[in-house]
């Protein structure tokens, strides 16, 4: 009861208290709220934001959904954000207690990763992502710590499916994931008896996250008519999509040790499994393979992610230090001590650029198209795009996901037509927008002409050559 | 529920002819399936057919909304059902256990005296197999009272019994033809001619483990007195005879292996498999023993054992017994137990409240994903499959209407989502009966989902016209001899 409910609910509701006093750096849902506008109208660019891009990821697109059909704005966001870290606070208990833990050393885990959140101050880790990748990379290396040590079926069930939630959770969880559902059937191969039956781990460990992939695929080739379109960002993003990729997997390398030393645990204990101090190993690898990953993104200019991946590896380490069997006053100050040196790893970043307020660009971007044409449609750009139109009320602005001049042209036909593009910098680059039109923010493009800057906005006129009507009606009045 | 106060409460009775085994249709009707609806129900749902043909016609795109919202509700509870039932099912408390050391160490003792009721028709060839199965089991042979229950005009059978010497404690009794002719209705004689303090059926073709009648003396006596039932978990002696027989397997395993534990864990009114079912002999009586007229008599029995305050839990032993391996009688076989359980269903929904005020909230819910959310399910799943299809491959915009923003949402979560989960759940039971080599054919269940709907569908137009025909299961049909393994 006090680990199960009543700490996580004090905890989550003071971590929403707190998220709600820092107002102006976090904003419940961000993009996702949009995301969810569009699925809850039952619209194509809903249905395109939901699966079409490996860094805004769907897994806390379809956590939101439900809150925002039932509550309005920001009841939504709030309710959300308490549940996921509910979530994240019970995935802490599951993980302590495990290896037979008492109540206090749960709540002290748990206090201790609120803490780390108040005093890290970071707004992109209040998102309501952060609750969800921390409940489940703790889910996957509990899980998968305690499969090496005890050899249970729930820890393959249960790292199964928490790789597979975590692989909807962006890519930087990738690769995490991937190694962490790819030990299960390895790691087995350390006891003859789990050895013989490595097929059986093979599929309760790794299917999930692979039919989740397949499907994540399958909805591409459906809704966006292309397999890969949520990974197409690669090719502008980094020099060489191949080479990254192999850099991303190298932090598992981290997990060599640990996998070494679980073979060896297993080939000397009389016991099942490789026990609790190969399950400690592991969970302090798989920390800093966390860490690792966050480094290769770093290099390669993508870690728009890291605060997330650092508060999953502090969180992960909180976990490896609550499990040992130790005097409850040295955890408790063991985890201080973690939580003030989260002031190092996450204190420092830098505060978010100021930016015009949203209602603002919308509202200035509707003026200067009405001041022009009554027929004037803008289509707003990406998942920035969605974020933008949050709170917009209007028909002149809509989302767009992923732009076809041509067919846009055909489909508001007579109408004067206009793309707002977002800046290419941070994770707008991912934009679908900037792999197709690479240059379109600075130069415009074929029949694209610089109409407006709105803050970090451009305006572009999408130009026609008049219809026959048109023609056909200044011949008219030309005439007389 | 009260239970009855007949003339035969709590003791066995002499002969065959003292014995009505109808006596619960007879005294009370409201329990059985004697009447498949009341007229109510008849009004109620005539009512509704009408209603949803009228809704149509006036606005057919809102009501078809409307049924596939509810339709894809009802998915998503029954998804997050499961996933709570199999983590209940991890729970220390989901199954009775008993080492051979616990068993060992409770001799020596007097053994109570064990009624074991084998129903058999039209089936010599599995007689010997039984009285050798039987007669092993690890039980003071003069404790055991077994009782093979034989139609008075199955001669077949009768005359192997009686060319056979049977072991002391084995006894034949004739069943008086007469209408119905069920399973529960022989069962019913049998149990007022058993002696023992506890009793359990086998089907002619089982094979329970040796020490299962120990473990369920020793489950009854761990147990609470309101533990009056302990269901042994089945499975098959021939799981690698064809692909039906796989997936059969995987279903079964994961039913008695992940589904009835996490049931008995939450609390849960458990809906009894066909055999191995152990009952206080004189509680079973006080309820009237089985609805003669239900074809899922065990479905109905839990719940009937439910509604008078009762627990079931779950023991770990196995009763192996054999697969039915050809598609046809696979197909009646399942006809009949979603028919069963459609009759279960409408039987105690005459009284919901009432139904609700005896089973509590939690265990009514239960109940209506178990015994009528099971047949729905099976009913309105090719309807889906249907439409998921003609989307993928036309993408006609027509479908894209039915589902709004969330509806299409939680429809597409239960499509992938849901649907995943349930293979998942019969991987992970193959995997806990160590039938590794099995996990690979349970990734083609979606067939067997087939095949159950169409047994679904037989089952529901049977339940109008032919409500207590009882389409027996073919056994004998495993290639060289019995096949256990």
């Amino acid at each position: 009861m006090l680990t199960g409910f009543v700490t996580p609910v004090v905890l989550a509701g003071v971590l929403l208290a707190f998220a709600r006093l820092h107002d102006g750096a976090w904003e419940p849902g961000m993009q996702v709220a949009g995301i969810c506008r569009e699925l809850l109208a039952g619209t194509t660019q809903g249905r395109q934001a939901l699966f079409g891009s490996c860094w805004s990821a769907p897994l806390p697109v379809l956590v939101y959904l439900p809150f925002a059909w039932l509550l309005p704005e920001p009841l939504a966001g709030w309710a959300a954000f308490f549940a996921a870290w509910l979530f994240a606070f019970w995935t802490v208990r599951e993980a302590v207690k495990a290896t037979g833990q008492s109540g206090w050393r749960i709540v002290l885990a748990q206090a201790a990763i609120a803490g780390m959140m108040i005093v890290a101050r970071q707004p992109q880790a209040l998102q309501l992502t952060t609750p969800l990748t921390v409940g489940l990379v703790l889910l996957a290396a509990a899980s998968l710590a305690d499969w090496a040590a005890f050899r249970r079926l729930r820890d393959v069930v249960a790292t199964g499916a928490a790789g597979s939630f975590l692989v909807l959770c962006g890519f930087p969880f990738f690769a995490p994931a991937g190694l962490a559902v790819a030990l299960v059937p390895v790691m087995a191969c350390g006891d003859r008896e789990s050895r013989r039956r490595v097929q059986a781990w093979l599929l309760l460990g790794c299917l999930p996250l692979l039919y989740t992939s397949g499907v994540w695929l399958l909805m591409n080739r459906l809704i966006l008519g292309d397999a890969l379109f949520f990974l197409r960002s690669l090719h502008v993003l980094v020099p060489n999509p191949v080479s990254f990729s192999l850099a991303v997997l190298l932090p598992g390398a981290l997990l060599l040790p640990a996998l070494l030393m679980t073979w060896l645990c297993d080939a000397q204990r009389s016991e099942t499994g490789a026990g609790p101090h190969a399950a400690s190993v592991i969970l302090i690898s798989f920390a800093l393979m966390l860490v690792g990953t966050t480094e290769v993104l770093g290099r390669f200019g993508l870690a728009w992610d890291s605060a997330t991946l650092h508060v999953c590896f502090l969180a992960v380490l909180m976990i490896a230090l609550a499990r040992l069997r130790q005097p409850i006053y040295r955890l408790a100050v063991t985890l201080a001590l973690f939580v003030w040196l989260t002031t190092l790893w996450l204190g420092n970043a830098p505060a978010p650029a100021a930016a015009l307020p949203r209602e603002q660009i919308c509202r200035e971007v509707e003026e200067h198209v009405t001041a022009r044409t009554a027929y004037g449609r803008v289509f707003v750009l990406g998942y920035a795009g969605l974020d933008l139109l949050r709170g917009y009320a209007g028909e002149r602005l809509v989302a767009n996901m992923d732009l076809h001049v041509g067919s846009a042209r055909r489909a508001y036909k007579g109408q004067n037509l206009y793309v707002l593009v977002p800046r290419p910098e941070g994770p707008a680059r991912a934009e679908s927008v900037f792999w197709k039109h690479p240059d379109i923010y600075r130069h415009g493009g074929d029949r694209l002409l610089f109409a407006g800057a709105f803050g970090a906005w451009h305006l572009f006129e999408i130009i026609s050559a008049p219809t026959q009507e048109q023609l056909d009606e200044w011949k008219k009045a030309g005439g007389q | 529920m009260d239970t009855g106060d007949g003339q035969q409460r709590g003791e066995s009775v002499k002969s065959v002819a003292d014995v009505d085994p109808l006596e619960l249709s007879r005294r009370h009707p409201e329990w059985s399936a004697a009447q498949p609806m009341t007229r109510l129900q008849k009004g109620v749902m005539i009512g509704l057919a009408l209603g949803t043909i009228a809704a149509f016609a006036l606005a057919p795109l809102r009501t078809a909304q409307t049924l596939i919202g509810l339709c894809t509700l009802f998915y998503v509870v029954s998804t997050l059902y499961k996933f709570a039932v199999i983590r209940a099912s991890l729970s220390p408390s989901a199954i009775l256990r008993f080492s051979p050391e616990e068993i060992a160490g409770a001799e020596p003792r007097e053994w109570p005296v064990y009624s074991v009721l084998v129903p058999m028709y039209k089936e010599p060839e599995t007689l010997t197999q039984m009285v050798a199965a039987l007669t092993a089991m690890d039980y003071p042979a003069d404790k055991k009272d077994v009782q093979i229950l034989l139609e008075a005009d199955d001669d077949l059978t009768l005359n192997a019994a009686r060319a056979l010497t049977l072991p002391p404690g084995f006894r034949v009794t004739e069943i008086p033809p007469s209408f119905p002719r069920t399973k529960p209705k022989a069962c019913n004689i049998g149990l007022y001619l058993a002696q023992g303090d506890y009793l359990v059926i086998y089907d002619a073709e089982d094979l329970p483990e040796k020490d299962q009648l120990k473990k369920a003396v020793l489950a009854f006596e761990a147990s609470p007195q309101n533990v009056v039932c302990v269901q042994s978990r089945l499975n098959y002696y021939n799981p690698r005879q064809n692909v039906l027989t796989r997936w059969f397997t995987a279903e079964y395993s994961a039913w008695f292996d992940l589904q009835l534990p996490g049931l008995a864990a939450m609390g849960a009114v458990i809906p009894l498999g066909g055999t191995s079912n152990h009952f206080k002999t004189n509680v079973l009586r006080d309820l009237m023993g089985w609805d003669a007229y239900n074809v899922t008599e065990d479905c109905d029995l839990g719940v009937r054992l439910g509604r008078a305050g009762f627990a079931t839990r779950m023991l770990e032993t196995t009763t192996w017994e054999e697969a039915c391996s050809v598609v046809p009688f696979w197909i009646k076989q399942r006809t009949r137990w979603q028919k069963g359980y459609i009759q279960t269903w409408f039987v105690h929904m005459r009284q919901p409240w009432k139904l609700a005020r005896e089973l509590g909230v939690v265990n009514f819910l239960h109940y209506q994903l178990l015994v009528g959310g099971g047949p729905f399910s099976v009913l309105i799943n090719p309807i889906f499959w249907a439409m998921a299809l003609v989307w993928f491959v036309f993408r006609p915009e027509g479908v894209s209407h039915l589902f709004p923003g969330p509806v299409f949402a939680a429809g597409a979560a239960c499509l992938f989502l849901g649907n995943f989960v349930f293979i998942y759940i019969n991987l992970l039971g193959c995997c806990k009966r160590k039938n590794d080599d099995l996990m690979g054919w349970a990734l083609l269940t979606p067939v067997y989902w087939l095949m159950m709907s169409y047994s679904g569908w037989r089952a529901f137009l049977q339940f109008f016209r032919d409500p207590f025909v009882w389409e027996k299961t073919q056994h004998g049909l495993v290639k060289g001899g019995s096949g256990k393994q």
